[in-house]
This record gives C-alpha cells, structure tokens and sequence, in this order.
C-alpha cells in the first residue's frame, strides 16, 4: 500500500475516526484505525462492536491496500505533523509516515482479524447539519444516564412523513423537538430508539455539513441500525431495545397559568440564587402579577432571594424545581424569551421559547419539567 | 475446545432440551421450547460454560450449531459481537458490574439473530446487584436471552432462580468421561485413571491424562495425609499445599499474564519509531487499558490460586472417601486405586468416625476459601485437624 495525502486532510479524517475508538482492554484489535487504500481515495474506519465510524477523504493512491495501525499513536502523530504532504507507504509490517524531513514508523496488527464493519442502511430520509445538531443537543440534556433503565439513555427519533420527532427523558423532565427533514417516503413511519451518547456525539461532528442523510435498518424496534452520513463520515451504532414512554400524552394540554421571562437574565437569576441550595434541594419560583421571585434555602440554613420582570397571565403560582433541570432547559431553549405554561404546583410545567416576551411560543421545542414537592 | 454436543458428556438430556429450545428459536414467534432466561446448574466440571457456549453457538449459527462455520468459531473464541460472556473474577459480582450488564443486554443484536447474556457463577450475584438484574432478566428485550449458570439451585438468589428455566446436568458417570478422553487419542487405561481421579469434572480428567505435572503434583497432595505425623509437619505440609498452589497458578496465568500486556501495547503502537515517539509516550496512550487489564489480571491470579487449593481439597476427599470405604468395608470402586497400601494403613489406623471428622474439616475449609479468609491460615487450620483424627 502506498498513498499521499495532503496533512489537513489526513488529521481531520484520523482525529474524526479515533474519536470512538474504545479504551476497553479485553479486544486490543479494536483500537487499531483501519486505513484502506482505494483507487481514488482513502477511507478510515473504527469499530467497537456498537458503533462504526467510516471517513472518506481524498489521496493520491499509488498502490491500493488495507492496514490496521495503533489508532491512538496515528492520531497523535497526524497532529504533530508539519504543514505540507504526507506519505504513507506499508513495507512488510510496518507503516512508514513522511512528512517533510519527518519520519515515522508504525507497527500494524492483523488486518484479517479486525471485524467486517457493518453495512450502512438504506437511506430514510435528509435533514439539515445544523438544524440536526441543535435539535439533538437539545433533547439530549433530557436522557439519562442510568445505564439500569437503559431504554432512558437513548433518544427516540420518530420519523412520520415530513417531520422527525426526537424526544427523550429521565422520568424528571423530558424533552421534544420536531424538525423538518425530506423523508424518501412521504409516508414513512419509523421510529428508532438510539443511544443518546452516540448520536449527540455524532451530531455534532455533522453539524458543519449541509445535509446530513439519516438511515434505518430492520424494523427500528428491539433490533437493526441506525446510519447517519454526511460530508464522507459515517457512522452506524447499535439501537437500544425496550418500550419508549408514550410521550406524548404527558404534555398536559391546558394550563391555567402563562409566564414569560429573558431567558438570559433568568439563568443567572438561578445560578445565584442555587449557590445556597444544598444538593438536591430545590429553587422555589412565585409568580405574580409582573414579576417572577426566586427562593433557595432558608430554615437554619442560608437563604437567598431575587426578584425579576416577567409577563405573568393568569393565576399567581408558586412552583418548586431542581435547579440543575431548570438550568438544563434553559440552556438548551435557543431563544431570548422562556415561556412557562402551568396548570397546578404540583403538575409538571412547559417550557418553550419565545421571540419576546407576551409573544406565542414557539412550537418546535418543548421542555416538560417536573415540579419538587416542597413543604 | 470442540465445538459440538458431543463434548457435553452424558448429558443426554440436557442436550436434547437444548436442541429443541434452538428449533423453536428459529420460529417467529419462536415456540415454546425457548425461553428468554436459562438457569444451567450442575456440578463444577459437568460442562456448565460448556453447555452455555454451545447453546450460544447454535442460537447464533445459521446452521444448527454446526462448530465449524466462522460464528460458531467466534463464540468459542469468546469475538462473536452478539455473545456476552461474564466471568466474574471477584467472589462477588458488583454493582457496577449488573448495570454493564443490563447496558449490554439492552443493544439489539448487531447480526440479527439473539443477543445471548452468559454469566457464569450467577452465585456471586449478591443481594443487590441480583435484584438490579431482575427486570432485565425478566423482560428482556424481544432478541435477548439470558443463560445464567451455577452449581446448584440454591446457590443463587431465589428471585433470580423464579425468573429462569432450569437446566440441571448431572455429574458425568467416569466411564464416560474415560470414552470421552479415549476419542481423543488418549490411552484407555490413562484415561480411565484419570476419569476416576477427577470424579467426573471433565476438564480435570484430561488435564490429568496429558498433563505429566499435573499427575504428579496429585500424588504429592495424596501423600500429604501420611505425612501429619507432628505439628511442624502439619504446618510444613499446609506451607507446601500453598505454595504448590501459588506456583500452579503462576504457571497458568504468568504467560497469559504478559502475552496480554504485550499485545496491548504493541496494538497502542509499541516499536514505532520517530521524533518524540518514546516508550513512556506509548505507555501513556495506552495507560487507561493497561490499568483496566491489571486490575482483571490481578483478580484472575486470586482466582486462580483459590481454584487450585479447591482442587487440592478435592484430591484429599478421595483419599479420606477411599479410607471410609474399606472402613465400612463397602466394595465399591477406589478412586484411588494405586494407594491401596496406604489407604490400608490409615483405614486400620483410625476409627471410621475419624474418617468422617477428616471429611466433614476439609468441606468447611473449601466453603471457607470461598470467602475472603486468608488461604495459609485455612489451610494450617485443615492440617491440624486432619492429623488429630
């Protein structure tokens, strides 16, 4: 195997595929790069028996081969290289890396022993990089990480006609985002349940690309694989089994209460006034007339107090939240403006964004979050 | 190994139940004869991993578990993708360690037929990490199935047991274990020694019939009863059993031990050469790895000095069982055939009830190995009371 490439292009494609690379022990295969040399290019693969990830990029191929080289040591390595082409030939056993007046040698393992990675599904449908990545991210803060309900640690992608659904939640709050996509099928009806981790992660590094291909094998139910794509990078990774909450009859449908504040203003409202909250402990919000005041602590303990403007509809509430969840909505609302619909302090509440506040809240995202019981 | 039935030795019945379940796993829906959670007991040596691994074979095999094609290879080999196996090598298993488990458990298959949870000594499950594993062995996703494996029902959690079906495979009969060894090319009258001195545990029988050490390392644990002739004898005897048990263990997991780490970091890129490429450099890349490996390979050596003083027990029950036997004057077959001068001498020597006190100590001392006792004090403890009678 022989090949040139040029030294931004080998690091971008080493440093993406040995982000997944595992660290586990048992299979020292497994944190090897597979390089594969083919005519017109190079693809860069890593596998860990869960997910897959496969990056093209282009070389000069002089001579087509497959070699399996220490993962962690090539990345490194890619980095540290000058700014100008790199040649990478196999000779016997060994990989052998020039680059300007630098060399290096590598051994390689047993290319024939490394897993058959596997096969991307067929395409389901196309959505936007960025769009993909926030809504993501948005609903990602809501899975948990509890690996003993496992089914809470993936995040449900639903895909009917031309909208994606993706929610996910920790039995403490849930999140929900719907996006548009361009589906294959107007009517396709799948829905997948895939690890959270995996496709935050993914989505991510996806969010540069213009559009972002989204596919499904198997029935999307206990079983198969989800394929995103995007740019030359692929992943794959299993899909987690068991029965997703049916979501959606938990956003309550009335509320008797609508409150509106900068988000800005009320995260660092928050910030401050948990500094008191003992772990576990909640921030207690009262709404009134214009103004929303914040509560933490008290008793024997400290005591912290802040008041902010915010537009209030309804009947005054007083409404308890761990603050971490609080936070955690919103930080991911993407919008000046939270608005709060209540029904009673002790149902769950919904946060959506906003334009500004009074405004109707915008229906893409949802945030419910579950009140604390407080005395 | 061989992969096929055939090395389930006389487990029949077992083996017929377990065809049948991958039949009916074939099925959509599949038919009753499978099921989502196995509980395979039998007594150590009987095939328990055995029976687990064939089972998983032939779920994953698209033929019947045919032992040849590159997925039955795979589960053997302990690489196929879809097949779990836990070896749990702490006498507990933790909690950490059920929640891997259910996180496993919960992917869908990567090739598409079963997704198979194999746990041996499904015994350490305490109390907590057991009760985590409950819904995941109850309800477990529609692809996944669970073979847990013990010695006996009673050793493991009784709302574990209430969730799994049973299969029990029985001590092997030594004429069969001996036919067994015999298709192996191995001489019929070695393989009928053997048989009889491993009672029926498989893998000790062929480990005596081709492994010289192992044969004479037996011998010298069968001496050991005439040599308690006085206290520093007893403690002179009990520092040798431990040390013999050390050395043993050494010589199995040393090798292992330092091929491991050397594939380890030749795979993080150990020998590459270039400016700022460094041994300590590598070993960095690969530190995380590396600790994770020493920590299993630490709680194999445990493990493996404990399974080897087991056996050392086990050796010395045969001796005292052959003992009471010509007390009783019963004429069953001596184990220990080859010993029958000195059988004769302490069975003239002590009264059948001492016999019986001998045998009831070392039971206590293998249960208490089980635990987190220090072996030497144990063992000392064992010699002492075997030489009062």
């Amino acid at each position: 195997m022989k090949f040139r490439v040029e030294r931004d292009q080998l690091a971008d494609a080493v440093a993406w595929a040995a982000r997944t690379l595992p660290t586990r022990s048992n299979q020292p295969l497994l944190s090897g790069l597979l390089i594969e040399a083919q005519d017109g290019g190079l693809v860069l693969s890593s596998f860990d028996h869960e997910v897959s990830g496969r990056v093209e990029t282009e070389a000069v191929v002089d001579e087509v081969g497959r070699v399996l080289v220490p993962g962690r040591l090539l990345s490194d390595i890619a980095r540290a290289l000058p700014a100008q082409p790199v040649t990478v030939v196999v000779d016997g056993s060994r990989v052998t890396v020039n680059c300007g007046r630098s060399t290096f040698t590598l051994p390689t393992m047993s290319v024939d022993d490394y897993p058959t990675l596997p096969q991307m599904p067929t395409s389901a449908g196309v959505v936007a990089g960025p769009s993909f990545a926030s809504a993501v991210a948005q609903v990602a803060v809501a899975a948990s990480s509890d690996e003993t309900i496992s089914f809470l640690t993936g995040i449900r992608l639903e895909m009917t006609g031309p909208v994606i659904t993706l929610a996910a939640t920790d039995r403490y709050r849930l999140a929900v985002r719907e996006l548009p996509w361009v589906p294959e099928s107007q009517s396709i009806d799948a829905a997948a349940l895939v690890p959270a981790r995996v496709l935050a992660d993914t989505a991510k590094t996806l969010a540069a690309q213009e559009s972002v291909t989204i596919a499904l094998a198997g029935s999307g139910q206990d079983e198969g694989l989800l394929g995103i794509h995007g740019g030359g990078r692929s992943t794959t990774t299993r899909l987690l089994g068991g029965e997703f909450p049916k979501y959606r009859t938990l956003l309550p449908a009335e509320s008797n209460t609508v409150a509106s504040v900068d988000t800005a203003a009320l995260v660092e409202a928050v910030k401050r006034v948990s500094l008191v909250a003992e772990r576990n402990t909640p921030v207690r919000l009262h709404f009134t007339g214009d103004e929303v005041s914040l509560t933490a602590g008290g008793g024997d303990d400290a005591q912290a107090v802040e008041s902010l403007d915010a537009t209030v509809d309804g009947e005054a509430i007083d409404i308890a939240f761990n603050p971490r969840f609080l936070l955690d909505g919103l930080s991911v609302l993407e919008a000046p403006v939270v608005r709060f619909a209540f029904t009673v302090s002790n149902k769950p509440a919904v946060l959506a964004g906003a334009a500004e506040r009074g405004a109707d809240p915008s229906p893409e995202f949802r945030y419910l979050l579950m009140p604390v019981r407080v005395g | 190994m061989t992969a096929s039935w055939a090395s389930l030795v006389g487990q029949t019945q077992s083996v017929a139940t377990l065809q049948r379940a991958v039949a009916d796993a074939r099925l959509v829906p599949p038919g009753t004869a499978m099921t989502h959670a196995w509980l395979i007991i039998g007594p150590p040596g009987a095939g328990r991993s055995t029976a687990a691994l064939l089972f998983a074979a032939a779920l994953q095999c698209d033929g019947q578990g045919c032992g040849e094609c590159s997925s039955c290879n795979e589960v053997f080999h302990d690489s196929h993708p879809d097949v779990v196996r836990f070896n749990p090598q702490q006498l507990q298993i933790t909690v950490d360690e059920a929640r891997g488990l259910i996180g496993r458990a919960s992917l869908s298959p990567d090739r598409g037929h079963w997704t198979v949870m194999i746990v041996e000594d499904a015994d350490r499950l305490n109390e907590v990490s057991g009760n985590m594993l409950l819904k995941a062995i109850e309800e477990p996703t529609a692809h996944t199935v669970w073979l847990l494996c013990a010695p006996s029902t009673e050793d493991v959690l009784p709302t574990i047991r209430s969730r799994c079906r049973v299969l029990q495979l029985r001590t092997p009969p030594w004429r069969d274990v001996a036919r067994l060894l015999e298709a192996d090319g191995i001489d019929p009258s070695m393989a009928a020694f053997a048989s009889r001195a491993a009672q029926g545990h498989v893998g000790r029988a062929r480990a005596l019939a081709v492994d010289e050490d192992a044969r004479l390392r037996r011998q010298e644990v069968l001496r050991i009863p005439m040599r308690l002739t006085s206290l520093p004898a007893c403690f002179a005897a009990a520092s040798d059993i431990v040390a013999t048990a050390n050395e043993d263990a050494a010589s199995f997991t040393g090798p292992l031990d330092s091929n491991e780490h050397d594939e380890l970091l030749r795979a993080y890129g150990e020998g590459a050469t270039g400016q700022g490429i460094t041994k300590t450099r590598i070993e960095r890349l690969a530190k995380g790895a590396v600790r994770e490996l020493e920590a299993h390979q630490k709680s194999r050596r445990t493990r493996a000095v404990r399974d080897r003083l087991d056996r050392v027990l086990i050796d010395l029950i045969t001796f005292y069982r052959d003992v009471l036997v010509l007390q009783v004057g019963s004429d069953v077959d001596l184990v220990n055939e080859e010993l029958r001068p000195s059988l004769d001498r302490v069975a003239a020597e002590s009264a059948p009830e001492s016999t019986r006190r001998r045998l009831d100590a070392i039971s206590r001392t293998r249960r208490l190995l089980q635990s987190n006792a220090s072996p030497q004090l144990l063992v000392e403890a064992l010699t002492v009371e075997l030489a009062r009678g």
